[in-house]
């Protein structure tokens, strides 16, 4: 396990120690758990896209036998707040609020809306008596559309608003005027992303108990931020925070999907209390489909100039995003078209950009942050315009890259958009992920198969990953959130060590990476660390796990609690051994002198005497073993890659088939090569699933026509093809160990490199490739399109 | 996503699932293999008072071939079509109808006569009886009687069987001294149901020409459609490239397609085109590759 007889385990290929108990189905999800007298909820949804309630008959569902209560939203008007965005004003002008209810009490938003709760002996006879709930409605005409949204005479979906803009921001960096006029060549287009979903393969669920005893509140949710819940809840439903604990158990993904706290989870916690009994609820398929958070649903008109060398000189971008009917806390619905603003720019030079975000409510689900939040699009956009200003210029799609990307010496560069990136590795991924692919090879193989009537094509896509936020960046963004992370590390008597942390792997392995981290620094072995996480009675206040940040954060907070309590041993052990603390270190489990490599005392001997024979501590040493650290990381770290997809399509069908995928990605110091490829290889299946499956439709009506997985389609294995990867480690200067994030990176280029392959597979037509997914139908009319007009790319 | 409660029989006999159904009126449901009814009635888009539930009824599942006629047991699983040596010998379209039918664990469980009788007219089995012009038998309490697939498939998850009787059997003919066939089919992923399945059965003499040819199409009309019209223009061909223009302009023409978030109606009707010609070249294809060997 060793790396290069370091004997350290930083980068050691460690295999996940998560894994048995996954593979052997001892997991332990919210549904699980099984309590005495528990009830279960069903909720009622609303049929309509936008509708008023103007009665709700709840005497038949609430006779039926087995039903304990039901509850609509003017029963909690006044006993539960709703759910409310709100920013900071001075750094957030522009944002408009709405309030999310629970269980909404007059106007129903999307289908899926919450009308009502009905709570029953079992999940079975809740859904009977929600089918006997009589809603009536007045159906107003939907917001289906995100352009038809800015119309004039648009229905408004929240009429305080006074019209359905949500957020709407220009800036303009750089002298963006004058880098079109200098332009050698300027190409535009209009790019259009599907609305996705993270749909983890565990759907939302949770399970409230109330302690008649304590009055205090037990919540099992499957959730990626334990305490963030607990604030929520508490403020939401009034009460003292320290009165919940919640629990987030194992959980079956979260894809950043389950770092927002849900309405669903506030009725529940609801309801146990006021019931006195646990209270059940597990989202169903369906209901994750149409109600739980969709994503990155955008349309960007976008146009670069260039000069005749390929050099860009500008851009300007217009982001329209389609919000759905409320906003998610705590980033809002509005966040997805910022972010793609905000790293539009990616691995390259941009001089001047200018840029407007709007963001519009509709009656569709709401939008929540999912893997890549906004990086997606912007690649999308970034990369697409950059082939097409190669193809106007004559030029190689990787010779306009390698121009433009910031060099590894220009390195830390500072973006337009003022974000310092601090190290990277552009250009050598590029050409790495070409010298993987066989770039030259490809391109022949291209050309005998055009003879053949077969069309192959190949597509690049590069990005910067910004993760691990801290939380100046969350300030300067106006969101009260914090971007440190928390982390108390304890040595038992035995010397053993237990790691409590304020961070949630839900599937990551953050089990085995920061027993690795810890290994290293306390020099015991892995299967002496025990990690607890996801439970707000035993961890210190964390921020949970979401935008690639655990590995950065949690990872800073582990190793900063076990240099202190290696510090205190070794402080600790000098005096007891007399040997100079700084001639000792830890190794495998010992104190040991560095001059001749003696051991001393071994870690189990000296932590009992710390913890139980403590009169025999020097005077000056506190007792015990047992340290709580809040680690701020650097404000952004950048994770860096190359994406390069190979594929055929068939242009009587218009099906994309993949033939081979590689990336060639750099997270700085990598702490476990098995961890990180996973990261990749189940991030690219998403990205994949953006790029040609995944998309939530909606009708002119606003009805939802993808429920179920025969409809909304999620790549399998069979469509995923084995990703080709390869490592390149440029440190952060400012991480400890030099690591950076890059859980969601393996998700943001797929779309890029796909289109861009699909696009060069059809170069012979001309076609626009400028939407995803690139449905088999959606191909074939671009090449109709093309067909009718051709010369139009 | 629970059904509505219903109630459960599981008999142990034909005669006795008949009677069950016989009492149970328009309100009972025959349960086979479960794999689109089962989640029919969770999502409640199906709901029932009564199910029967044909899984012990082992003696109809079977695979029997009597001199030119295959016949398969209702209850016979998707999978044991697909792996039968039996049935690739005699009529190996079969198999690899079945081997397009969902994944595995699917496959296992599915039964044909379930597929047959729920009629989705983008399913493998309604299109592979319809080619071959199967004839399916169908009992009731009092009674037996054989229809044609062709006459089976009356609108999109609707057939000619009443709510006493039980699919019991379906019999193919095996398949002819040269016969070819092809089978194309168009989906979003492996294991989906089909935009567009075209299935066809050509007999050829040994210079590569056409005597007898039947082609369906799946996935683009309301039922599996057996479009005779081609036949005369593929029959005493050789497989000429405006013979297979031509024969998939007509089952273009034919099919009166509706459209679903995974293909148009006008997407589906231009892939009857391009996977009628595609069908057509396998079959002709097949052909010379066995004149190799």
């Amino acid at each position: 396990m060793s790396r290069e007889g370091t004997g350290k385990m930083l980068g050691a290929q460690v295999r996940r120690v998560e894994d048995p108990r996954v593979l052997l189905g001892k997991t332990q999800y919210v549904d699980d758990l099984v309590l005495p007298d528990m009830l279960a909820v069903a909720f009622v949804r609303s049929p309509y896209a936008h509708a008023k309630i103007t009665k709700i008959d709840v005497q038949a569902a609430l006779t039926k036998p087995g039903v304990a209560c039901v509850l609509t939203g003017k029963d909690i008007l006044e006993t539960i707040k709703p759910l409310r965005v709100e920013f900071d004003t001075q750094k957030v002008p522009f944002h408009k609020s709405c309030n999310w209810h629970v269980l909404t009490p007059d106007k129903v938003r999307f289908v899926g809306d919450l009308v009502a709760a009905v709570v029953a002996t079992d999940r079975y006879t809740a859904e009977d008596a929600a089918e006997l709930v009589e809603v009536d409605y007045e159906p107003f005409e939907a917001v289906a559309d995100m352009e038809s949204a800015l119309l004039a005479d648009a229905p408004l979906v929240h009429e305080e608003w006074g019209d359905n803009v949500m957020e709407r921001l220009e800036a303009q960096i750089g002298e963006v005027g004058k880098a079109f006029q200098e332009a050698d060549c300027v190409v535009s287009e209009r790019f259009v992303t599907g609305r996705h979903m993270a749909s983890p393969l565990e759907t939302r669920g949770c399970v409230a108990q109330f302690d008649v005893a304590t009055e205090a509140l037990t919540v099992w949710s499957s959730t990626q931020v334990p305490h963030t819940l607990r604030a929520s809840l508490a403020t939401l439903l009034d009460l003292a925070e320290h009165r919940i604990r919640v629990i987030s158990p194992d959980v079956g993904g979260g894809f950043g999907l389950k770092a927002h706290p849900f309405p669903e989870e506030v009725v529940v916690t609801y309801l146990a209390r006021a019931l006195r009994k646990p209270v059940k609820w597990i989202e169903d398929r369906r209901e994750h489909l149409s109600a739980s958070l969709q994503a990155k649903h955008q349309i960007v008109t976008a146009e670069m100039a260039l000069k005749s060398d390929g050099s860009v000189l500008g851009l300007k971008a217009r982001f329209l995003s389609d919000a759905g009917g409320y906003s998610s806390y705590p980033w809002s619905s509005a966040f997805e078209p910022k972010h793609a603003a905000g790293t539009i720019t990616g691995p390259y030079k941009i001089p001047a950009f200018s840029f407007e975000t709007c963001t519009v409510a509709t009656n569709k689900a709401s939008i929540g942050v999912y893997r890549g939040v906004g990086i997606p699009i912007a690649a999308l956009t970034m990369e697409r315009l950059l082939d097409m200003g190669a193809q106007k210029l004559d030029l190689d799609p990787a010779e306009i890259r390698l121009r433009n990307m910031i060099r590894k010496e220009e390195h830390p560069y500072t973006t337009l958009m003022g974000a310092e990136i601090e190290s990277g590795s552009h250009q050598a991924s590029l050409q790495q992920a070409l010298d993987i692919l066989g770039y030259d090879d490809f391109r022949a193989e291209q050309q005998k198969a055009r003879q053949n009537g077969r069309y192959l094509g190949v597509g690049i896509g590069s990005y910067v990953e910004g993760t691990a936020h801290n939380s100046a960046v969350f300030d300067s963004f106006g969101v009260k959130i914090g971007g440190y992370e928390s982390a108390t590390l304890r040595i038992d008597e035995s010397g053993k060590v237990t790691v409590f942390v304020g961070t949630h792997s839900h599937g990551q392995g953050h089990h085995t990476v920061y027993a690795q981290l810890i290994a290293d620094t306390l020099g015991v072995a892995l299967e002496d660390v025990a990690v607890v996480q996801g439970d707000t009675q035993a961890t210190p206040r964390g921020w949970g796990t979401w935008a690639s940040r655990s590995a950065v954060t949690g990872g800073g907070a582990v190793t900063s609690a076990a240099q202190k309590l290696r510090d205190k041993l070794l402080r600790i052990a000098a005096r007891l051994t007399e040997v100079p603390a700084d001639d000792l270190e830890l190794v495998q489990g010992a104190v040991q002198r560095k001059t001749g490599a003696v051991r001393l005392l071994s870690i189990p001997e000296l932590a009992h005497r710390i913890i139980a024979q403590p009169t025999s501590l020097p005077p000056d040493e506190e007792p015990g073993l047992d340290v709580t650290v809040a680690y701020e990381p650097p404000p952004i770290t950048h994770s860096n890659a190359t994406h390069v997809a190979a594929l055929e399509v068939d242009i009587e069908t218009g099906q994309v088939q993949l033939l081979r995928y590689i990336v060639v990605e750099d997270c700085g110091t990598i702490i476990n090569p098995i961890i990180v490829n996973g990261q990749i290889q189940g991030g690219v299946a998403q990205g994949i699933g953006s790029a040609l499956y995944e998309q939530a439709v909606y009708d002119d009506a606003g009805q939802f026509l993808t429920g179920t997985l025969m409809d909304y389609l999620i790549p399998t294995a069979a469509d995923v093809p084995q990703v080709e990867i390869g490592h390149i480690e440029t440190p952060s200067p400012y991480t400890l160990h030099g690591i950076k994030g890059m859980g969601e990176g393996g998700a943001i280029a797929p779309p890029a490199a796909i289109a861009n392959a699909v696009a060069d597979a059809l170069s012979p037509f001309g076609v626009r490739v400028n939407e995803v997914p690139l449905t088999p139908e959606r191909v074939l009319s671009m090449l109709d399109r093309a067909q009718t007009n051709p010369g139009t790319e | 996503m629970k059904p509505a409660p219903f109630k459960y029989a599981r008999p142990d006999s034909v005669d006795e699932a008949l009677a069950l159904l016989q009492a149970g009126g328009d309100e009972a449901k025959v349960l086979a293999g479960g794999q689109s009814f089962v989640p029919l009635l969770n999502l409640r888009m199906a709901s029932v008072e009564s199910i029967v539930d044909l899984n012990r009824l082992d003696d109809l599942a079977y695979i029997k071939r009597d001199n030119d006629t295959l016949r398969i047991g209702a209850m016979t699983r998707h999978r044991q079509i697909e792996v039968s040596d039996e049935i690739r010998a005699a009529q190996p379209l079969l198999c690899r109808a079945a081997a397009e039918v969902g994944h595995l664990a699917i496959r296992n469980r599915g039964t044909i006569g379930g597929s047959l009788v729920h009629a989705d007219p983008a399913a493998e089995w309604p299109l592979v009886a319809a080619v071959l012009d199967a004839q399916c038998v169908l009992r009731s309490q009092d009674n037996s009687r054989t229809i044609a697939a062709r006459e089976f498939f009356l609108a999109p998850l609707m057939t000619a069987i009443e709510p006493n009787e039980i699919l019991c059997e379906v019999r193919f003919p095996v398949a002819p001294v040269g016969a070819v066939w092809g089978f194309q089919e168009l989906c979003r992923r492996p294991g989906d149901f089909a935009i567009v399945a075209i299935a066809c059965q050509l007999t050829l003499d040994d210079g590569g020409t056409c005597s007898t040819a039947s082609l369906a199409v799946g996935g683009a009309h309301s039922t599996p459609l057996h479009v005779a019209e081609v036949e005369p223009i593929i029959s005493g061909s050789q497989g000429e490239a405006a013979v297979m223009t031509a024969a998939a302009e007509k089952a273009a023409a034919a099919v009166d397609p509706s459209g679903d978030v995974h293909g148009s109606a006008d997407y589906r009707r231009r892939m009857v085109k391009v996977l009628t010609q595609r069908a057509l070249k396998e079959a002709w294809a097949q052909k010379r590759k066995r004149a190799l060997q």
